[in-house]
């Protein structure tokens, strides 16, 4: 089994390529499982075709986390893609951190963390404990950072790599950066200014998504680009980021740049 | 370890906040405590309160109440279990609730102020409590005594009684150090207003503000001074009676900042000294050695103030005595510490 996640600044597209990528390995025919970490839960959306399917935490509010069974948490969505969304407190209260951890313990007593591929799709900054978790207890082992030329999104994705090296420390740790995304924003230079960066970390770039109008239409269709176009080259894009996910072997611990660095980075390339 | 030796202050820059915040809030009769918080937190520090009391014979048992905080609630927020809580609590006909956060709520943000500021028909007051910002039994002590501080009413004028504030409910001999006090007080005609807080009910508190000087148990607590001089322009003075010289400054103290003649009543506690000090001319020429139980501190001024004024020497090769575990008020204090002086000596 493998498990992998997705992290990087918030909005940059982590759902959409979890979304793509899920599809893309399940059109293989493997055994694939999509766990959302934000309390937004909207990972999974798109995976199934438009519904938001109950939160582990919306379960556990209501009911408490006694009584919960697999089939109230875990949903199948396209080619059987199963797909959980963690949820979380309301906006403003509480403590979002601890519901990802209890999610993950949760699952885990419902034996429900299996198949070919685990993939996490987590919220943006890696601001506690608890959005670590993925990383932590031998959970996801390969690391992908989805980022785009903009400085502040290299700034998050830098963040993530600061939480990776530092968690890659634990004795028990078996994280690590699979690679970088590039999820392209349209900005001049922008595969090379991410192929440096991922150089500089101590990575390498994986995957360069172009930016493409294709994505907006299957999310309008409420499906995936793999489901919606399959023919189009967009839907290549991310069968080949499938493949090179599945036969990745190169694991790194990063080098974090400090804020200097990460600035005469960006003005390299203006 | 205890990282502030002095007698004065035994462990009190250690410890649970709860166990401070509560050892004032149980000590109004009329009101109830809430622990927001995990059971635990409540069961823990109520058990070291029940023990305390119950070594003291003191009776009946304090009522306090808990949040019971579980996962769900530190996920989802606590403050909808706290509603439930208070709401339960006010079916007792409580006078005054009193809220005493705990670590795991503050992490989280529960906003317990907020809660507490609802209009529920008595006063529901926030004590705070998270330990985990630094704080320590004191900080929740004191924390507690600015919170009850809210139930108090401005008053229009003092009317020349005396608080006494900061009282440590949980020391064996809080009843005797607080006569010892209003003993004293008696000399320079002077009474006390409102013990606070010392099995004080809401109505009484509301009181306090008529007080015209505040006497705090002990310096550790003169931020509270410092706080009510702000809010009700009453002075301060910080801590009980110590020895008897001590004692002697104390009245005269009190006497400066009550505008009073203190000489006579100084005199008559000098003459009272040197009875307590005839009645223990046995000891005369007897030579002791403190034993410090591995935490108290022997060089106390107090120990060897004592010692000279009956005749006593201070030697390692004396007989052992322990050094007193609450420190002696006043000369009732130093009475009873040398009827144990007598006791280790004839033994």
């Amino acid at each position: 089994m493998k498990q992998i996640a997705l992290y990087g600044k918030g909005g940059i597209g982590k759902s959409t390529t979890s979304a793509n990528l899920s599809a893309a390995l399940a059109d293989r025919g493997l055994d694939i499982m999509q766990i959302g970490c934000d309390p937004k839960h909207d990972s999974t959306r798109m995976l199934m075709h438009g519904t938001w399917i109950p939160t582990v935490l919306d379960q556990v509010r209501e009911q408490g986390d006694e009584g919960i069974s697999a089939d109230q948490v875990v949903f199948e969505g396209y080619r059987g893609v199963r797909c959980v969304e963690a949820g979380g407190p309301e906006p403003g209260v509480g403590c979002a951190g601890r519901g990802i951890i209890a999610t993950f313990q949760l699952l885990e007593r419902l034996d429900a963390l299996r198949g070919d591929v685990i993939v996490y799709d987590v919220l943006g900054d890696v601001v506690c404990g608890g959005f670590a978790m993925p990383m932590r207890e031998g959970y996801a082992q390969e690391i992908y950072l989805v980022t785009s030329g903009e400085l502040m999104s290299l700034y998050a994705a830098n963040n993530i790599c600061k939480a990776i090296a530092r968690l890659s420390r634990r004795v028990r740790s078996k994280c690590a950066l699979g690679g970088v995304i590039c999820n392209s924003a349209n900005i001049t230079d922008e595969k090379t200014l991410v192929e440096e960066f991922a150089r500089r970390i101590n990575s390498r770039l994986i995957a360069y998504v172009p930016r493409d109008r294709i994505v907006q239409v299957a999310e309008i269709n409420k499906q995936t680009v793999i489901e919606y176009a399959p023919e189009s080259a967009q839907a290549g894009v991310y069968r080949a980021l499938a493949g090179s996910v599945l036969e990745n072997t190169a694991m790194t611990i990063p080098t974090p740049l400090d804020m200097d660095e990460l600035e005469s980075l960006a003005l390299e390339f203006v | 370890m205890n990282s502030n030796p002095s007698p004065l202050n035994l462990s009190r820059y250690e410890g649970c906040t709860i166990t401070g915040a509560l050892a004032v809030s149980a000590f109004i009769p009329d009101a109830l405590t809430v622990v927001h918080g995990p059971a635990g937190c409540a069961h823990h520090n109520l058990s070291l309160l029940h023990a305390t009391l119950l070594q003291h014979d003191r009776l009946p048992l304090p009522r306090v109440y808990a949040t019971s905080l579980g996962e769900k609630d530190i996920i989802f927020g606590g403050e909808e279990a706290l509603e439930r809580t208070i709401e339960r609590v006010l079916q007792r006909n409580p006078r005054a609730v009193c809220v005493i956060s705990t670590c795991i709520t503050e992490t989280i943000g529960d906003d317990t102020d907020a809660v507490c500021g609802r209009e529920w028909g008595v006063p529901v007051i926030h004590l705070h409590s998270a330990g985990f910002l630094g704080g320590s039994f004191n900080e929740g002590f004191v924390n507690a005594l600015k919170g009850i501080g809210t139930l108090v009413s401005p008053a229009e004028a003092h009317d020349g009684s005396i608080n006494i504030v900061g009282e440590k409910n949980l020391e064996f001999e809080v009843e005797e150090n607080y006569e010892e006090v209003a003993r004293l007080l008696g000399l320079l005609d002077l009474e006390v207003n409102v013990r606070f807080v010392r099995n004080t009910r809401v109505d009484d508190i509301s009181r306090f503000s008529e007080g015209s000087l505040n006497i705090l148990r002990e310096g550790a607590l003169d931020p509270i001074g410092r706080h009510f001089h702000e809010q009700f322009g009453q002075p301060y003075l910080s801590g009980f009676p110590v020895g008897l010289q001590g004692t002697r400054a104390f009245l005269q103290a009190i006497g400066d900042a009550c505008g009073i003649k203190a000489n006579e009543a100084i005199a008559a506690e000098k003459a009272l000294q040197e009875e307590v000090a005839a009645d223990f001319a046995d000891l005369r020429g007897e030579v002791i050695s403190l034993s410090p139980f591995g935490f108290q501190c022997p060089e106390f001024f107090l120990l060897s103030e004592v010692a000279g004024a009956i005749g006593v020497r201070i030697a390692p090769e004396g007989t052992e005595i322990p050094v007193p575990f609450g420190t002696p008020v006043g000369t009732a204090g130093i009475r009873r510490m040398l009827h144990q002086w007598r006791r280790f000596l004839h033994a």
